[in-house]
């Protein structure tokens, strides 16, 4: 982070004081879409402006990505689908 | 596909039109004057359809396959023995999520004796928003690329070794696509805690991620030369 992006970030949304910490913290929230309309702006202004925080949110935007593909669902084995079946089957609710 | 302009209309097959009009059905049942049958047959119309989602999630929190089917097991038995207690409509899979996790904690956690996280320090050190600074992890282009094509492996790999509340929350949010407010409810904690949990566990799986992206880099810029 150099001084004269953090500056830039700021002083080009008036009003809406947001520096690099801040977006850094909730970055996630921003990914995970947790955030309201009026933040998310700030956090996107912010990031048009300002390189090093921009290249933070692609690593961690890659990373959920990542954790996705990596673990895609995987198929139960078919005696697990057969056992549940039964012991379901045997099962009395009592109310 | 069909000759029957209603169906055309709605761009739906006789078969997915029967199984939509099923699932609103289910979806508005009345379970005080459902029969024994009635229930274990929706039970299995709405349940069993998740049972392959269920059976990863349960892998990736046991880390074994023998432990992974007992823990789905038991997951379904106890909610089938408790879908009365389900209300119809509301989300199912969230419901489910919350039985395997509670079950994996009352059971397995305890026999494994793993100790709990204790994160309330933790939390509140998320709070309080300790200054962050850009850290040095900006990747080159090579590296983002090497991040991109990481093996499977190397990320479960990764996954495994994040403490078990880190792992839980980053996969329900980033695998399942669950919203915070459904993450506090099937891991029965406050939403701030879901944040801590997943921006500390988001941080250490970048931290070994990216060094192992940036080793593969280097070595992949190298061998090219």
């Amino acid at each position: 982070m150099t001084d004269s992006e953090t500056t830039q970030g700021r002083a080009a949304v008036p009003g809406a004081e947001v520096d690099c910490s801040e977006v850094l913290h909730r970055l996630y929230e921003y990914l995970d879409g947790e955030m309201g309309r009026a933040d998310a702006h700030r956090i996107a202004y912010h990031l048009a402006e300002c390189g090093p925080c921009l290249r933070q949110h692609d690593i961690d935007q890659a990373m959920k990505a990542l954790v996705k593909r990596s673990c895609a669902c995987e198929e139960a084995p078919a005696e697990l689908r057969v056992s549940i079946m039964q012991r379901i089957t045997n099962i009395r609710i009592d109310y | 596909m069909t000759d029957n302009p209603a169906t055309d209309a709605l761009d739906e097959t006789p078969e997915e039109q029967a199984r939509s009009a099923q699932a609103e059905a289910d979806a508005t049942v009345d379970v005080a004057s459902e029969t024994e049958a009635e229930r274990r047959a929706r039970f299995e119309r709405e349940a069993m359809p998740l049972l392959d989602q269920l059976y990863s999630a349960a892998l990736r929190t046991t880390r074994n396959p023998a432990d992974a089917e007992d823990l789905v097991q038991e997951t379904f038995a106890k909610a089938y023995g408790a879908f009365h207690q389900y209300r119809p409509g509301t989300n199912l899979k969230a419901w489910m999520y919350r039985i395997l996790t509670n079950t994996y904690i009352n059971s397995y956690r305890k026999k494994q004796r793993e100790p709990l996280q204790s994160d309330a320090a933790e939390v509140e050190d998320y709070q309080l928003h300790r200054a962050e600074s850009h850290s040095s992890s900006g990747l080159r282009s090579a590296e983002m690329d090497a991040l991109d094509r990481l093996p499977d492996t190397e990320v479960k790999q990764a996954l495994q070794s994040l403490p078990e509340d880190f792992r839980m929350a980053v996969y329900l949010a980033d695998v399942e696509g669950f919203a915070y407010k459904e993450i506090a409810e099937i891991m029965e904690t406050p939403i701030g805690t879901v944040m801590s949990r997943l921006h500390r566990g988001r941080k250490m799986l970048r931290e070994q991620l990216t060094d192992y992206a940036r080793e593969r880099g280097i070595v992949k810029e190298g061998a090219s030369s």
